[in-house]
């Protein structure tokens, strides 16, 4: 009796507050599309909007790992050092031995496949590191975190000598970032992001795991006393974060068949500002992956309308800070609103 | 004689156990105190053996105390010269962590009042007038920033984070297309006194700007020891709610804090911008890193409520040491990869010398 009475106002069509989040921000998406139709010529065109989608895959995907890490109540900001670095080691690894004065063309001469493979665990050591820091160490993340970045960035630029490595690459490397489908724009990255939404949409929604990572991020007290190990499920999500940006860098050298020790500046920012824009909480246990990708899209349109109103590009750092606060104003505005 | 050897060994065995816990007590002790010294000292060693080190690596090279040595007069006025910025800074860089929060616009607020402060004296204003205008926006940089966190309660990291962008952004757009930098040219030159602050010696070699910051220092040391505000700061740090309770207005304090942050980092863009003669839009870029890793060295805990001014200022020696030795022994594209790595030493030792106040 009780529990049917409990689940009536939900079954009744009530929206716990996350989806709310989701939905006022699927509104105000619509509304700054529609602005940005207003202002700015052939915005409203289909191939414009698969571009809004298809041109942010990485950080989407960057996204994904940080969106989890953030409902714990925890920063991971070495990702955009750690796709330099796995870009870096996945060109490394498989130049060839001995092939030129250059030491910038010599590289293992491992075959793509194991290259692809020893550079995603490197990526994922990354993460390990965070976690043993912030898991064993309890060091505040923001700081570990911009400790790893400088490291991973440092040693991409240590094997890159400060600039990039693209010769005597075996034919195979560009394959990754070049397949698509023929006549659209869509490739093999983006169905990739595509494909990691859906298992991470799944994987909040669907499984104890995602569940207890909200308990950690609402009180990481209760969770320990009850039993959830949250030094090991702190230890996943960075590995799981580091794992995400290692195939972004991988993705990313492949496409441009070249490991840039300077690749993904700032991209840490960027999956911050996408997190905050689809309305997940620093103070933990508050979000979700779809919040997330219409944060991604939101930010997607702001820029790119911007450009087509012919802002110069510097205008991106302004233009980003200011859309944040907004929406982390309007958000707590609105859930103040709701709750009364 | 049973009951006498009970009787005796009954009055022995308090004693044996009160030696046992009072050696016990005493190894405690003796290692608190051994942890206490070490807490104490330890930056003093490091910064001497990283100097040591530096300058016994050029001994092959060159004698001792003469020029290009790391420890030549010129070398140490080199040192100092380049330390301005981040002495500037992190004494008002520790009082905020000291009181538990954080800044990491402190490099944007840097870049964005070294532009200004260029634009300015390139504008025909003279150097007065430029420079309280300047202290005056790294004011409201600051202020901003306490808003935000303090009035808005938007968490500090993620405040500051956005306002880094925000304050960068800024400054890059003061800078005209197509040139990097506020700077002179064909037809604006820039008047060759901007250097005079960053660079004429006043004293013993040393310019205005680093008798400033000695003087900033000093000031903070004092702040920190000597008055309410920094009592307040360990307070706040301490214990949040104990401190509301006690009728500390955190807001206020914490804000005045987020201000005098701003104020230095607009002193230490000037700084920089005089040494330079423009005004870089990225020349901040890093030094809340910098300022992270002098606080941590310096033995103030993450989450606040202990902290000096003073080591801070060692700790910052310590980096700028690091950072001009290491120009001299290995190429550039070492250099992140070597921040990055006292960064995490930093964070270590920080974790293993300071004990964290209990997790709530």
């Amino acid at each position: 009796m009780e529990t049917s009475q409990m689940q009536k106002p939900l079954l009744g069509g009530k929206l716990s507050d996350e989806s709310f989040i989701t939905v006022f921000m699927v509104g105000v998406l619509i509304v700054v599309f529609g602005i940005a139709c207003i202002f700015v010529p052939n915005f409203y065109k289909p191939q414009n909007m698969l571009n809004l989608i298809t041109n942010n895959w990485y950080i989407i995907v960057l996204g994904i790992g940080i969106t989890f890490v953030m409902i714990t109540g925890n920063y991971d900001m070495s990702v955009g050092g750690n796709i330099a670095l796995t870009g870096v080691l996945s060109v490394y690894f498989c130049q060839g031995v001995n092939v030129s004065q250059n030491p910038l063309a010599n590289g293992l001469g491992l075959p793509y496949i194991l290259a692809i493979g020893l550079a995603l665990l490197c990526a994922m050591g990354v993460g390990a590191v965070n976690a043993f820091f912030i898991a064993k160490l309890k060091v505040p993340s923001i700081i570990v975190t911009l400790g790893t970045m400088m490291l991973a960035r440092g040693a991409a630029q240590v094997i890159t000598q400060g600039a990039q490595r693209n010769t005597s690459l075996p034919d195979a490397f560009g394959v990754l970032g070049s397949l698509g489908i023929p006549g659209t724009s869509i490739r093999l990255p983006v169905l990739v992001m595509i494909a990691l939404i859906i298992l991470a949409f799944i994987f909040e929604k669907k499984t104890v795991f995602a569940r207890r990572i909200y308990l950690i991020g609402a009180n990481p007290v209760a969770a320990r006393l009850s039993g959830v190990n949250v030094g090991g499920y702190l230890t996943a999500l960075y590995i799981v974060s580091g794992l995400l940006a290692g195939i972004t860098g991988i993705l990313l050298a492949s496409e441009f068949e070249a490991g840039v020790s300077n690749r993904a500046m700032g991209y840490e920012f960027d999956a911050l500002v996408i997190v905050l824009l689809g309305g997940i909480s620093i103070t933990g246990g508050f979000g979700s992956v779809l919040g997330m990708f219409v944060g991604a899209i939101i930010l997607s349109v702001v820029t790119s309308a911007a450009t087509g109103m012919l802002f110069s590009p510097d205008w991106q750092f302004t233009l980003k800070a200011i859309v944040t606060f907004i929406a982390i104003l309007t958000q707590r505005f609105a859930l103040d609103k709701r709750k009364g | 004689m049973d009951s006498i050897t009970t009787g005796v060994s009954s009055k022995e065995q308090p004693n044996v156990t009160t030696i046992l816990k009072e050696s016990t007590i005493l190894q405690m002790d003796r290692s608190a105190t051994l942890r206490a010294n070490i807490k104490r000292f330890y930056i003093y060693i490091v910064l001497v053996l990283i100097v040591l080190v530096f300058s016994l690596m050029k001994l092959d090279q060159v004698t001792f105390f003469e020029r290009g040595h790391f420890l030549s007069p010129d070398s140490i006025i080199n040192l100092l010269r380049s330390a301005v910025p981040i002495l500037t800074l992190s004494g008002a860089f520790t009082l905020l962590m000291i009181s538990g929060y954080i800044d990491l616009s402190v490099g944007s607020a840097m870049s964005l009042a070294a532009v200004v402060f260029a634009w300015l004296i390139l504008n025909g204003f003279s150097f007065l007038p430029a420079f309280v205008i300047t202290l005056i926006l790294g004011a409201i940089l600051g202020s901003l920033n306490g808003y935000l966190v303090m009035k808005l309660r938007i968490t500090p990291v993620i405040a500051t984070l956005v306002t880094l962008s925000l304050f960068k952004g800024i400054a890059l757009l003061i800078v005209p297309d197509g040139s990097s930098a506020i700077k002179g040219s064909a037809e604006k030159v820039m008047p060759a006194w901007i250097n005079d602050y960053a660079r004429k010696d006043v004293l013993l070699g040393l310019p205005w700007a680093f008798w400033v910051a000695v003087l900033v220092i000093l000031l903070l040391v004092i702040v920190q020891r000597k008055t309410l505000l920094g009592k307040y700061a360990t307070a706040i740090g301490g214990n949040r709610i104990a401190a509301d309770l006690s009728g500390i207005n955190a807001v206020r304090i914490v804000g005045l804090l987020y201000v005098m942050v701003g104020f230095f980092a607009a002193l230490a863009g000037m700084a920089r911008a005089s040494y330079m003669s423009l005004g870089d839009p990225l020349s901040g870029d890093g030094m809340e890193l910098d300022c992270i890793i002098a606080v941590l060295l310096g033995g103030t805990a993450f989450s606040g409520g202990e902290g000096s001014v003073a080591k801070t200022v060692v700790g910052a020696l310590i980096i700028i040491c690091v950072t001009i030795g290491l120009m001299t022994v290995i190429p550039a594209y070492w250099q992140t990869m070597a921040k990055g790595g006292v960064l995490v030493a930093a964070v270590t030792l920080n974790h293993l010398l300071v004990r964290e106040k209990a997790k709530a």
